[in-house]
């Protein structure tokens, strides 16, 4: 396994130099460091100006991610097609036998939220821990730690993306009359989710560095937050519910959860063909702007102490 | 952004620390859980601040060659990361005028399942180097860092002493205008520890301002015009090499019998 490197001690020859190039950094030629704070704008707008600079850095980091979580299982990048596959069947027999429910297509039904689930689900696992993971690297050289969240929701785009052509494929084969041209709306949709993750994964990020907690919490969380979710049943379900109609609070508080409106436009463009949940996405959207400035907001205030905690 | 353009020239010094100092709230140590942190709160746990640094002023003019010296945990390594940026001060200021390559410890950030040229371009990325500059450079790096046919290997196959020499290749590389150096050369064996030598007197001769932390008192007085006494985060003394040198090795002396005096330190080891 260990292959033996060059003899350590034996006379090497030195001719080997290096070319004396000039390299100019991306990072900023000249700075001053102090202890005086800029504004909340400032903060936000120079977030948003290290994540464009570093874009080069996000895709490096995206494909060793990649790299790495396909290259040791045998089956490699085929995990992320069969993963959102093999779910689909569990949630199938435990809803449409199990349960006894009757839900048309269930299959279709399920997959079309299992998929853009488990995108969020890996957001948030990587996401806590990317910045905690680089610890040794942000002791040691001075870069925008705003990179690590942003390519973490980044990575996931690619098995997202991936996940579509089983997606394609099981409408084609098994449900070829539920194929509409508004399927290709998902992309929109996908948009909107990203944002949202983003949100979601520089926020945990940044406390993951203070309270390891998050990372346990997290867990749990994302497990209720899928059950209260309308992924293996319908938000009508809750909305129509005897419940509700007892309680009129039900369905309001209900539509706060993001996760309702992007499930129900991710299920219309991909089951019941019809166009996504337009007032819903642009509430999510419009929130999830909102939530990203304050995350980083947040993320910015507490970087520089990063490097003393961590 | 070609060979040719010229530098520009040097006016004003590389480097201004102006009272600088870094505090660190022992209330954010490692690794703390909600339930920690409300217990401190419950008990309220007076102050626990530390500095690591306090009231440190001095400049450093384009050609200089700094040594920094003094005991463990007297703020050397912490000086080094505020003039990296990678530590911002609690008080007072640091400019830095030109680009910086920081060579702290070597390698670390490595990714161990990729390779060396997969490192390379990540570690260039890291640092901030135009792709250009990075895919410009890899050859050169793989033949300095002496890897030849495990540059495709994984990292975590590497030696200790090929994976110093891969980290010391791709921080040199960038021919940066500040070089700072942490303990770094005493890297890989005795023949690359002399060409790593000749490296950074390259870097020195290049007319860059160079800060570097070190034990080594003889490189101290060899290279460098100006050293740095750093004692509990404090300047003690700063000046030529020779006398600051003096002034740290009186100083362990000193320490060392009072060590001794106080039974901390034996002389000989008691059967």
């Amino acid at each position: 396994m260990d292959p033996p490197g060059p003899r350590e001690g034996a006379a090497l020859p030195l001719r080997a130099t290096l070319r004396a190039v000039t390299a100019r950094s991306e990072a900023p030629a000249s700075f001053q460091s102090s202890g005086v704070r800029p504004g909340p704008l400032e903060l936000i707008a120079r977030g948003i100006r290290e994540v464009l600079s570093r874009r080069r850095l996000i895709v490096y980091m995206v494909r060793a991610d990649l790299k790495k979580k396909g290259a040791d299982t045998l089956l490699g990048n085929v995990w992320w097609v069969v993963d959102p596959l093999l779910q689909m069947l569990i949630y199938s027999v435990l809803v449409t036998v199990v349960f006894d429910r009757n839900i048309d297509d269930y299959g279709l039904f399920v997959f079309s939220a299992i998929l853009p689930w488990k995108w969020f689900e890996a957001t948030v696992k990587d996401g806590v821990t990317s910045v905690t993971n680089q610890e040794r690297l942000i002791k040691q050289i001075y870069f925008p730690k705003l990179v690590l969240p942003v390519s973490a929701v980044s990575a996931g785009v690619v098995n997202f993306t991936f996940g579509l052509i089983p997606l394609v494929g099981l409408t084609l084969v098994l449900y070829p009359d539920r194929m509409s041209a508004w399927l290709l709306l998902i992309p929109v949709v996908a948009a909107v989710q990203f944002l949202f993750s983003l949100a979601v994964a520089i926020t945990i990020a940044a406390i993951n560095v203070f309270y390891r907690d998050i990372g346990n919490l997290s867990r749990h969380l994302l497990r209720f937050w899928f059950y209260l979710s309308p992924a293996l049943y319908s938000a009508d379900l809750i909305i129509n519910s005897d419940f509700a109609k007892e309680h009129p609070w039900v369905p309001a508080v209900y539509n706060l959860n993001p996760w309702v409106h992007l499930l129900s436009s991710y299920r219309n463009v991909a089951y019941f063909g019809a166009p996504p949940d337009w007032a819903g996405l642009a509430a999510v959207a419009l929130a999830s702007l909102v939530l990203l400035a304050g995350a980083i907001l947040l993320f910015k205030r507490v970087e520089p102490t990063f490097a003393k905690v961590l | 952004m070609s060979d040719a353009a010229p530098r520009t020239p040097a006016s004003g010094p590389a480097i201004v620390a102006d009272n600088l100092g870094v505090r660190y709230s022992l209330k954010l140590t490692r690794k703390q859980t909600v339930r920690d942190s409300l217990i401190r709160r419950v008990r309220r746990e007076g102050d626990t601040d530390f500095w690591a640094l306090r009231n440190v002023t001095f400049s450093v003019a384009n050609g200089e060659s700094v040594g920094i010296i003094g005991p463990n945990g007297a703020g050397k390594s912490t000086l080094l990361q505020v003039l990296a940026g990678i530590l911002t001060p609690t008080e007072g200021s640091v400019t830095v005028s030109g680009h910086i390559s920081s060579l702290l410890t070597l390698g670390v950030g490595f990714d161990q399942d990729l390779s060396g040229t997969e490192n390379i371009r990540l570690a260039g990325a890291f640092m901030g180097m135009p792709h250009r500059d990075v895919e410009a450079r890899l050859e050169s790096i793989i033949e300095y860092a002496e890897l030849g046919q495990f540059i495709d290997a994984p990292i975590k196959t590497y030696s200790s002493g090929m994976r110093a020499r891969l980290g010391f290749a791709i921080a040199t590389s960038v021919d940066p205008d500040i070089l700072l150096l942490d303990e770094v050369l005493a890297t890989g064996d005795a023949a690359f520890r002399e060409k790593s030598k000749q490296r950074v007197l390259e870097l020195v001769r290049a007319a860059k301002a160079i800060m570097l932390v070190t034990h080594d008192m003889q490189w101290v007085t060899e290279y460098c015009n100006r050293a740095i006494l750093i004692e509990r985060g404090r300047i003690e003394v700063m000046g030529k090499p020779e006398d600051v040198v003096r002034v740290h090795r009186e100083r362990m002396a000193e320490r060392k019998a009072q060590a001794q005096e106080l039974g901390v330190l034996q002389p000989t080891a008691r059967p």
